[in-house]
């Protein structure tokens, strides 16, 4: 059985993207192991002299890094991913890189009728770049509208077409963990790539 | 014109914060642009809502009284930093400062990208409907190779990447007009003055109290300021601070200096007693934000005229305060100062009464005073009051006010920076025996001046 993590793009006390990635576990238990991770209490980035990456996020790319892969749930703020999780994303960039390579699933709740279809498109293009160089899985939005009504009492997903699609998207995840293993050409060289960008980027 | 440049990079160092150093030297005459530094704000977190802490504050009214801001943006993953999108989360939750608000994106970067995708990044974020800005479409401006593209003084080595970029304020420039228009800013020019003055200009004293009654002893303190038998070089002069303060004292008009920060730093006191002045200051006053020595219905006038100076739309602001009596006409002028560069410094105000002068006149020439049949009489002032000599001020006043001042306000804006008074419209409060005292002293004057 595979372990994943699951980001919780949210920083706020209550976030139904939290609440997906709940259902997500509790739903796949059978399956996989998903534990969830949170992104707030890391302080603001910003680059500094020694280059230190503190300690709650070393112990996340920690994590990152022995899970066989990271979903990861995103609301949508000004039409992009939340500055919390830019936040998280860059501290995971600078010092360590556990996302390089990683297969990474992306999922998205809203409030409204469009289920951070925007920050979902600006999060693949964040995790496409070289110092996170995350391998995404392609043409697999799930984006929950109207997140405040989707869950019934118990935390389950209460439209069946969007359990269906789930669960769909969750195998084809998984299949496509076992795939990305095949994509090893450029394997061994993408974590010093990553890391010279960092290098070069010192000042 | 006033805008605020906001540093997209919380680093120490920042080829971003350098690009907007160069632009607000650079270009000063095209723009003054105010450098804001995001370093200090939180990350946003809905559950913990900060919007009134200071650090968003501070951002929120710079922003809300600028003309319009200009963000540089470095780029981090492919979009921009954290630093900056929690930012424009806290600027669009609770608070909305950038609503309607025109904006240029400028970037640096390392490499050979100069920033390309986090610009358009961050126009998709400034489109959201919680933000609402209105960014200047085209006109990109990409700065790569930061490292290189700088000299020792901060300046872009590079003519023709200096002058693209110069090329490129100037269209945002004119954009904040047509957008101003378009918010119906130019029915109200002075919305951009900050009357609080929480900006700073080079000869702002900073870690004093502004309204602080004792502000003068404590930024002299901290300035280590001369005083007293110190000689000061002047052009074109020497003369001690004692007779400088001698010469000011005593020139025949009531004088007050604001900065270009809207900080009221200076005022003629001769002695008079605040009641008896032309205009009325007292001396706990000095180093006020210009908000707080004018009533609260003066203050959109204040406004105004200090945008029109400041934005060189006029030089000189000339406002007659009727209502005095006949036997005495005072005029308010507001004049513009510029440095050597021509860079707005601040206001000279003065205050005077004009009514010794005329009445001199009279003397000298025996002339006097009659009715103009033809004059359309501005109906302000309360000149109906007899009294013995039987002027009538008020046609001329209102000719003049339309004269001077073509960009003036109307009325309401009149009171301008004189804090104690006395609109246009106000009542005719001159007792028959102050016009007695007037009269008497213009007789002093004109004696004295004859002689």
């Amino acid at each position: 059985m595979n372990k994943y993590i699951a980001i919780v793009g949210s920083n706020a006390d209550k976030s139904t993207n939290r609440q997906l990635l709940q259902y997500m576990k509790q739903h796949f238990a059978p399956v996989a192991e998903i534990e969830l991770m949170e992104i707030k209490d890391l302080p603001v980035y910003a680059k500094n002299a020694d280059r230190k990456t503190p300690e709650q996020a070393l112990e996340m790319a920690k994590k990152i890094d022995a899970a066989a892969g990271v979903i990861i749930a995103t609301p949508e703020y000004d039409h992009s991913v939340t500055a919390a999780l830019l936040n998280a994303l860059s501290w995971l960039s600078y010092s360590v890189h556990p996302f390089v390579d990683k297969p990474v699933m992306i999922v998205g709740a809203s409030y409204g009728a469009l289920g951070s279809s925007r920050a979902q498109g600006h999060l693949r293009q964040v995790l496409d770049s070289p110092e996170l160089k995350a391998r995404v899985m392609p043409s697999s939005d799930f984006l929950l509208s109207h997140s405040l009504t989707a869950f019934d009492d118990t935390g389950n997903l209460i439209d069946a077409d969007n359990t269906k699609l789930l669960d769909g998207l969750f195998q084809d995840f998984e299949k496509f963990v076992e795939i990305t293993k095949q994509l090893n050409g450029t394997l061994s060289q993408d974590k010093v790539n990553a890391t010279n960008v960092s290098w070069q980027d010192k000042k | 014109m006033k805008l605020v440049g906001i540093v997209g990079s919380i680093a120490d160092q920042s080829y971003n914060r350098m690009l907007l150093r160069f632009m607000s030297t650079q270009y000063r005459n095209m723009a003054d642009i105010e450098i804001l530094d995001i370093s200090d704000v939180p990350m946003f977190n809905q559950s913990n809502d900060q919007s009134d802490s200071p650090a968003i504050q501070y951002l929120n009214h710079k922003i809300l009284a600028a003309d319009g801001v200009i963000i540089a943006t470095p780029e981090h993953n492919h979009t921009i930093p954290a630093a900056l999108k929690s930012v424009i989360e806290w600027l669009s939750y609770n608070l909305h400062p950038f609503t309607d608000k025109p904006v240029m994106i400028v970037g640096a970067s390392y490499f050979i990208q100069g920033s390309s995708r986090a610009q358009l990044n961050l126009r998709q974020i400034l489109e959201s409907p919680g933000v609402n800005a209105i960014t200047l479409p085209g006109n990109e401006f990409l700065l790569a190779n930061a490292k290189e593209a700088f000299d020792e003084s901060g300046m872009l080595k590079d003519d023709r990447t200096a002058s693209f970029l110069g090329s490129t304020l100037q269209k945002f420039v004119e954009f904040v007009g047509v957008i101003g228009h378009l918010n119906g800013r130019a029915d109200n020019p002075g919305a951009s003055e900050d009357l609080y003055a929480t900006g700073n200009c080079d000869t702002t004293v900073k870690d004093v109290d502004m309204r602080d009654p004792q502000w003068l002893e404590k930024a002299a303190e901290k300035t280590n300021a001369v005083s007293g038998d110190a000689y000061v070089k002047l052009d074109r002069g020497l003369l001690t601070v004692n007779q400088i303060d001698r010469f000011l004292k005593t020139m025949p008009v009531e004088l007050t200096f604001a900065d270009e920060n809207n900080q009221f730093i200076y005022y003629g006191d001769q002695g008079h007693d605040p009641k008896d002045m032309l205009a009325s200051r007292t001396p706990d006053q000095v180093g006020d934000p210009l908000y707080y020595v004018h009533p609260e219905r003066a203050l959109k006038g204040v406004a105004t005229v200090i945008n029109n100076l400041r934005n060189g739309k006029t030089d000189l602001f000339v406002l007659p305060v009727p209502g005095n009596g006949p036997t005495k006409h005072l005029m308010h002028y507001y004049k513009a100062m510029h440095d050597e560069d021509g860079v707005y410094r601040g206001i000279n105000e003065w205050v005077v009464d004009l009514w010794p002068i005329v009445a001199s006149y009279l003397k000298q020439t025996g002339k006097k005073l009659v009715d103009d049949p033809n004059a359309k009489v501005a109906a302000t002032t309360g000149a109906s009051s007899s009294a013995p000599v039987e002027p009538d001020p008020d046609a001329s006043t209102g000719a003049s006010e339309e004269e001077e001042a073509p960009t003036a306000p109307t009325t309401d804006a009149s009171t301008g920076a004189s804090e104690e008074t006395e609109a246009p419209m106000a009542d005719a409060t001159t007792k028959a025996s102050d016009a007695d005292i007037f009269v008497a002293e213009v007789d002093e004057t004109s004696g004295a001046s004859e002689a």
